[in-house]
């Protein structure tokens, strides 16, 4: 098992990030992460640990490759043909950045909630249903409608929607739509939920129920979040990544890095001074 | 001053614009209704000599008095429904080839061909019918003249799947993109991307592309005439040469107008006419009551 992580120890000397980009128990470990879409590099050398049961934020100006390095986590990066991903990333001792692993095993264990919200045009119930049916995870009806209840209970939604699970999923308000996205992708029991400005479609209100439903799925998985917001990362992570133009130029502690800057591109940023 | 000038001109274009539709939309309902009416009307002395009935049933022997096209009915629906039972499937996997399966270079090199053939004249396919399929199917079978049902419905399936290809590829690039990446971010395969998302989603642009094949073959004449061999008699098996509707008309056509045979092509018309409008209306409302009642079958 620990070839793999015993090969990562060498480049923990190599590090041009400012702060504390390795953890005690990681759940995830990226080493070296280079993306390329084709001449263009997009993520540049970047090295970072993610702890179990944590919330993430990436953070940084547009285009500097928070959400590049996202997709590089479930491998979403793989559909767009000119992009290419080097480095080694690492969840349950396996290297899930090699050709020969199994991506529909990984977004199982991976999943995804994305910017608009995206539910399957079928009832809310077949919305949920359809991760754990494809993946087998329910022997019968019985155990199906127990995942749909619990999934839909721990992403907040299943008081407002028990009485009409036969309703299309579209039906719902954007909010409601973004946490059966999130009932969704809890519902084949992933260890990590990558989130890509899950916010950035939705009103305040709606916004505020994601960011305390955010808090809560912190229990279980870890989260790894991009957002433009430094309000939203404030207030939902315990970790806070800040990229620029393909670099991870800062992480550490989200009081840290909100009120203490180290470098001074963080600084600029934050205070408002470039984005 | 110039404001309200300004305001009623805006108006009145837009009423211009919304009567030059209306005038459009009534021209274009008036010519499809005129032309039915027409072949009525020219039809009409036929019918009050032969019965309908009798002309849809009986055989084809203008010298004892016969003047049914049933065999003509039987020829078209043979071929018809033959070559869109070949064409359908093969058409349907071959958009999803392009679509999902093959590496990009590949699918836009059979891309490119498939448009390419849809712009191929008819009497091309006809030509190379002649000269190649039919000899071929004379001599697999070592029966007939080799101009039967099946080369004439080979040719034209051939002839409708590449528009149905294309209907088909416009419909599955139609499918919203969020979908895809939701299903593949929960860890779908290809195949559950294409029997859960892709082909539930361009259903419909299935069904048009099929009523389009279909009209193209129900309407096609050059191949018919070239290929199947243009005999009344009723068809008996698929190497039988046959005579469809369409044929028919184009070949009738030089006989003498005040004939009987002439008028019968009004009756060929009148039955074409029909059997497109209630193919293509039930097809739409089989369609329109499945997409209502499952807006939520099981994925």
């Amino acid at each position: 098992m620990d070839s793999a992580r015993s090969r990562l120890q060498v480049d923990r000397n190599h590090r041009k990030t400012v702060g504390e980009v390795f953890v005690e128990n990681p759940r995830l470990t990226c080493r070296d992460i280079d993306v390329f879409y084709g001449e263009k590099q997009a993520i540049k050398n970047v090295s970072l640990d993610i702890a179990g049961n944590e919330v993430i934020a990436m953070i940084g100006p547009s285009g500097c490759g928070k959400s590049t390095f996202l997709r590089c986590l479930n491998r979403m990066n793989d559909t767009i043909d000119s992009c290419r991903v080097s480095g080694n990333i690492v969840l349950d001792d396996e290297d899930i950045n090699q050709p020969g692993v199994d991506v529909v095993l990984l977004r199982a264990k991976v999943g995804m909630v994305f910017q608009k919200p995206n539910p399957f045009p079928k009832s809310i119930r077949e919305n949920v249903a359809y991760g754990p049916r494809i993946h087998g995870l329910a022997a019968d009806r019985n155990q199906l409608d127990e995942i749909v209840e619990s999934s839909l209970q721990k992403a907040g939604l299943w008081d407002e929607v028990k009485d009409r699970l036969d309703d299309s999923g579209t039906s719902l308000s954007g909010g409601q739509q973004q946490r059966l996205c999130i009932a969704r992708s809890i519902a084949v029991s992933p260890e990590v939920i990558l989130m890509d400005e899950p916010c950035s479609a939705l009103d305040p209100i709606a916004t505020a129920k994601i960011e305390g439903l955010i808090d809560e799925l912190r229990e279980n998985f870890t989260i790894i979040i991009v957002t433009h917001s430094m309000q939203q990362a404030s207030r939902v992570s315990q970790r806070t990544a800040f990229f620029h133009l393909g670099d991870l130029i800062e992480v550490g502690s989200t009081r840290q890095l909100f009120t203490n800057p180290k470098h001074q591109l963080t600084e600029d940023y934050i205070t408002g001074r470039f984005g | 001053m110039t404001k309200i000038w300004g305001k009623r001109v805006f108006s009145s274009s837009l009423l211009d614009s919304r009567f030059l539709f209306l005038a459009a939309t009534v021209v274009g309902v008036l010519l499809t209704l005129s032309i039915f009416a027409f072949m009525v009307m020219l039809g009409l002395p036929l019918f009050s000599v032969h019965s309908l009935t009798l002309l849809l049933t009986q055989a084809w022997a203008p010298d004892q008095g016969l003047y049914g096209v049933f065999p003509f009915i039987c020829g078209t629906c043979a071929i018809v429904s033959l070559s869109l039972l070949i064409a359908f499937p093969l058409s349907l996997g071959n958009a999803i080839l392009i679509h999902l399966l093959a590496p990009r270079r590949l699918a836009r090199f059979l891309h490119q061909v498939v448009k390419m053939m849809t712009g191929v004249p008819t009497v091309i396919y006809g030509f190379v019918g002649i000269f190649f399929l039919v000899p071929l199917v004379r001599e697999w079978f070592s029966r007939g003249s080799g101009m039967c049902i099946l080369s004439a419905a080979l040719l034209l399936a051939l002839l409708i799947s590449p528009t149905m290809i294309l209907v088909f590829l416009e419909s599955f690039s139609a499918i919203p993109a969020t979908h895809l990446r939701a299903l593949e971010a929960l860890g779908g395969t290809r195949r559950q991307k294409l029997l859960h998302v892709i082909l539930p989603g361009a259903r419909t642009g299935i069904i048009t592309g099929l009523l389009l094949a279909l009209g193209r073959a129900l309407g096609d004449t050059m191949i018919a005439l070239m290929v199947a061999g243009n005999a009344t008699a009723q068809p008996e098996s698929l190497l039988d040469s046959v005579r469809t509707l369409t044929a028919h008309i184009a070949l009738v056509m030089a006989a003498d107008f005040d004939s009987i045979e002439f008028k019968t092509i009004f009756a060929c018309g009148i039955i074409l006419y029909l059997w497109t409008a209630v193919l293509t209306l039930s097809l739409r409302c089989l369609h329109f009551n499945y997409a209502k009642s499952s807006h939520d079958q099981s994925l």
